[in-house]
């Protein structure tokens, strides 16, 4: 359980935060413009923000600028009605974590929430070999190993593999993927991620046991621990 | 689509020419009436002059003596000078008597004909009967009125010949200026048609009927686009009004899902429902989108991208998916090569093309991205081996929703092209099509030179960002 300040002003967008986040067994404070959210950010110990970009008060952009200048380093998602890919580097640039836009599927954003969460779980111990059950990947010596067996992976599979490593257990959808692993926010079709999941699957299951890449229907995939 | 030179066939048909040539033909025609006329009146007056003389000679060589006839008409050949006059007597029998004219039968009796004399000049010849029943052939010279004649007819012909090469010449030139400006009208017309309505027609500033006529075109396509512009604000705002809530419904939808409390065939009727919802959601999005990019002004952030890299990127990126399909897909870059832009938004624009040319390509076919250079920059060439798009489709798939008739069998929103369009425009790029012989062409041109198969793009039209084909050439276009 983690605890979020959600900046929104859009009571019901809010709401909306408030309730799938709940769902998924957080805590959450709202706060409806710029200045109490900066408040309540500087006072309490939270684990993550999602912050709107447009704000009465301080603007989105100017709070998360403002909060690194305080040096509070909590993982930011901030959330905007502006789509352009300019206002996403802007939004990333000013400090944010993630970005996305309005409106939004409930689910995506506490799936990227998730993403956050475990990422800022992680940090302190960036290893050099992350294992998800028999699966074992060398970050530095590129290699990667299903139940001490090497395998071998391409660019791309391995950087795929070491995403889905990294939020072990973490539902995460298609276009999450996309844009973590490729670096591209545009929607490339669930056909395209699918097959490149089905190639890094079949390299990494082995027979008699059941697949590490779980696909959860309607929402994404999981890498568990098998 | 116009060609690019003139040609006789145009000029002929303009109504400038017709006129001019009209106007030609009357005057020319009046000339010969003139010329006819003069000649006609000149040639009768000389016939009568000489037809007078030959019966004045004639009723003075009828007072002659029939013993003394013979030797008179010597004596008058004889003072005839230059031989002027010819004379004959023949006897009652017809037999020759005396005198210097030979024709085979005789003319009628004091009525004057044309005949040619022996030494082949032209004459006027009068026969009459003496008193003694002999016959008296008198002749005369009538050359110069044939020279007449003849001259006329080599003035009529030379001035009717000078006429119709000056009527052709002043035709042609008054026509040329007129008809290069019906061309240029033609021309923004065909830009206006093929969607841009930015476009205007050109005046000259004279005032005259083409101006006003293509004033009252741009007022009218100036209406036409504050209409579409109508149009599409309110598509817009639409699709941006219900998106929200939209979005809100299939949260709900999803929450319900989650519910424990829900039956499993429930559960499969919302996830139905969902996935028909992400539909609708997608497409508002993809339209909202392209107004976005449509409205964009991002050339200032531009930074050089590797088109090289970019499209390795994009081999990488769908090599999976074109070896699932049993299509192989290859990279053919000749040399490297940047083009100011924005890396993810061309790999967007890029990502919309390889995605169509696998989609269209049957198992065991090939797509290539290819780099190349041409004298105004780098090009990005995606082949297919696919069923392409025939010629008259390929300027209505770029039209939003518009999808090809070969497209049933495929998934798709009929936005993607648009979006590749959009994103184009923005770059200042340009999209062409041609024949792959088998399958298609998609070209970006990274630079504002368009081919001949160029597409234009445009920054509303509501309902379609269109294409115009740029010049001459090759075939028609689409995108």
């Amino acid at each position: 359980m983690a605890r979020i300040l959600v900046i929104e002003d859009d009571a019901a967008t809010a709401q909306e935060i408030v309730t799938e986040l709940g769902a998924h067994g957080h805590e959450t404070v709202h706060a409806d413009n710029g200045d109490t959210g900066l408040d309540e950010a500087t006072r309490e110990p939270f684990d993550l923000i999602t912050l709107d970009r447009m704000l009465p008060g301080i603007d989105g952009l100017a709070l998360v600028e403002r909060l690194r200048e305080r040096r509070i380093h909590l993982p930011v998602l901030m959330i905007s009605a502006l789509s352009d890919v300019d206002e996403r580097i802007a939004g990333l640039r000013a400090g944010g974590d993630d970005y996305m836009t309005k409106p939004f599927a409930s689910n995506e954003m506490a799936m990227r929430v998730e993403v956050l969460l475990r990422r800022q779980a992680q940090q302190p111990a960036d290893e050099a070999i992350l294992r998800v059950g028999g699966i074992e990947i060398d970050l530095i010596r590129r290699k990667v190993k299903v139940d001490g067996e090497p395998i071998r992976l391409l660019h791309m599979e391995l950087r795929l593999l070491e995403f889905l490593a990294r939020h072990a257990g973490d539902i995460v959808s298609r276009k999450i993927i996309f844009e973590k692993v490729w670096g591209y926010y545009f929607d490339p079709g669930a056909n395209l991620i699918n097959v490149h999941i089905a190639r890094l699957r079949k390299k990494l299951d082995r027979p008699g046991k059941p697949s590490a890449i779980v696909t959860v229907k309607g929402e994404g995939y999981r890498l568990d621990a098998v | 689509m116009l060609a690019d030179r003139l040609r006789v066939r145009d000029i002929r048909n303009t109504s400038t020419f017709r006129l001019t040539f009209l106007f030609g033909v009357v005057f020319l025609l009046g000339v010969t009436i003139l010329l006819g006329l003069i000649y006609g009146l000149s040639a009768r007056e000389l016939t009568r002059r000489s037809d007078r003389i030959l019966r004045l000679e004639a009723a003075m060589l009828e007072q002659t003596s029939a013993d003394t006839l013979p030797n008179r008409i010597r004596g008058e050949i004889a003072r005839s000078a230059g031989g002027l006059n010819y004379f004959e007597l023949r006897s009652i029998d017809g037999d020759h008597v005396a005198g210097d004219i030979r024709v085979g039968d005789l003319p009628p009796n004091d009525t004057p004909v044309e005949r040619v004399a022996g030494d082949g000049k032209p004459m006027r010849l009068l026969a009459v009967e003496t008193p003694s029943q002999e016959t008296l052939l008198i002749g005369r010279d009538i050359s110069p009125v044939v020279d007449l004649r003849r001259q006329v007819l080599m003035i009529l012909i030379a001035s009717g010949l000078i006429t119709v090469i000056a009527v052709l010449f002043c035709g042609f030139l008054l026509s040329l200026a007129p008809l290069r400006r019906v061309r240029d009208l033609q021309r923004a017309i065909e830009t206006i048609s093929g969607g841009d309505l930015e476009a205007r027609m050109p005046l000259a500033g004279r005032g005259d009927e083409l101006d006003l006529f293509a004033g009252t075109v741009n007022q009218m396509i100036d209406e036409i686009e504050r209409a579409i512009g109508q149009v599409k604000g309110v598509t817009d705002a639409i699709a941006h009004d219900l998106r929200t809530p939209l979005t809100r419904v299939r949260s709900q939808l999803y929450r319900l899902s989650q519910s424990s409390e829900v039956q499993a065939p429930a559960v499969r009727m919302i996830d139905a429902a969902t996935s028909d919802l992400d539909t609708v959601l997608e497409r508002f999005g993809a339209l909202l989108r392209i107004s976005e990019l449509e409205a964009g002004r991002r050339r200032a952030g531009f930074e050089p991208v590797d088109l090289a890299a970019l499209l390795a990127r994009m081999q990488e990126l769908y090599e999976p998916l074109a070896e699932d399909q049993g299509i192989t897909l290859m990279l053919d870059v000749a040399e490297r090569g940047t083009a100011p832009g924005d890396e993810k938004l061309l790999f967007e624009a890029l990502s919309n093309l390889v995605d169509n040319a696998l989609k269209f390509t049957p198992p065991g076919g090939r797509v290539t991205l290819a780099l190349a250079t041409d004298a105004h920059g780098p090009v990005i060439e995606v082949r297919d081996t696919g069923t392409g798009i025939a010629a008259d489709e390929r300027q209505a798939v770029i039209r939003r929703f518009h999808r090809g008739s070969n497209a049933a069998e495929v998934p798709g929103n009929g936005l993607g092209l648009s979006l590749v369009v959009a994103i184009l425009h923005l770059h200042g790029f340009t999209l062409g099509f041609r024949d792959g012989l088998p399958g298609l062409v998609v070209e970006v041109r990274c630079h504002g030179h368009g081919s001949e198969e160029a597409v234009k793009f445009i920054s509303l039209a509501g309902a379609s960002p269109a294409a115009h084909l740029d010049g001459a050439g090759q075939e028609a276009v689409a995108v």
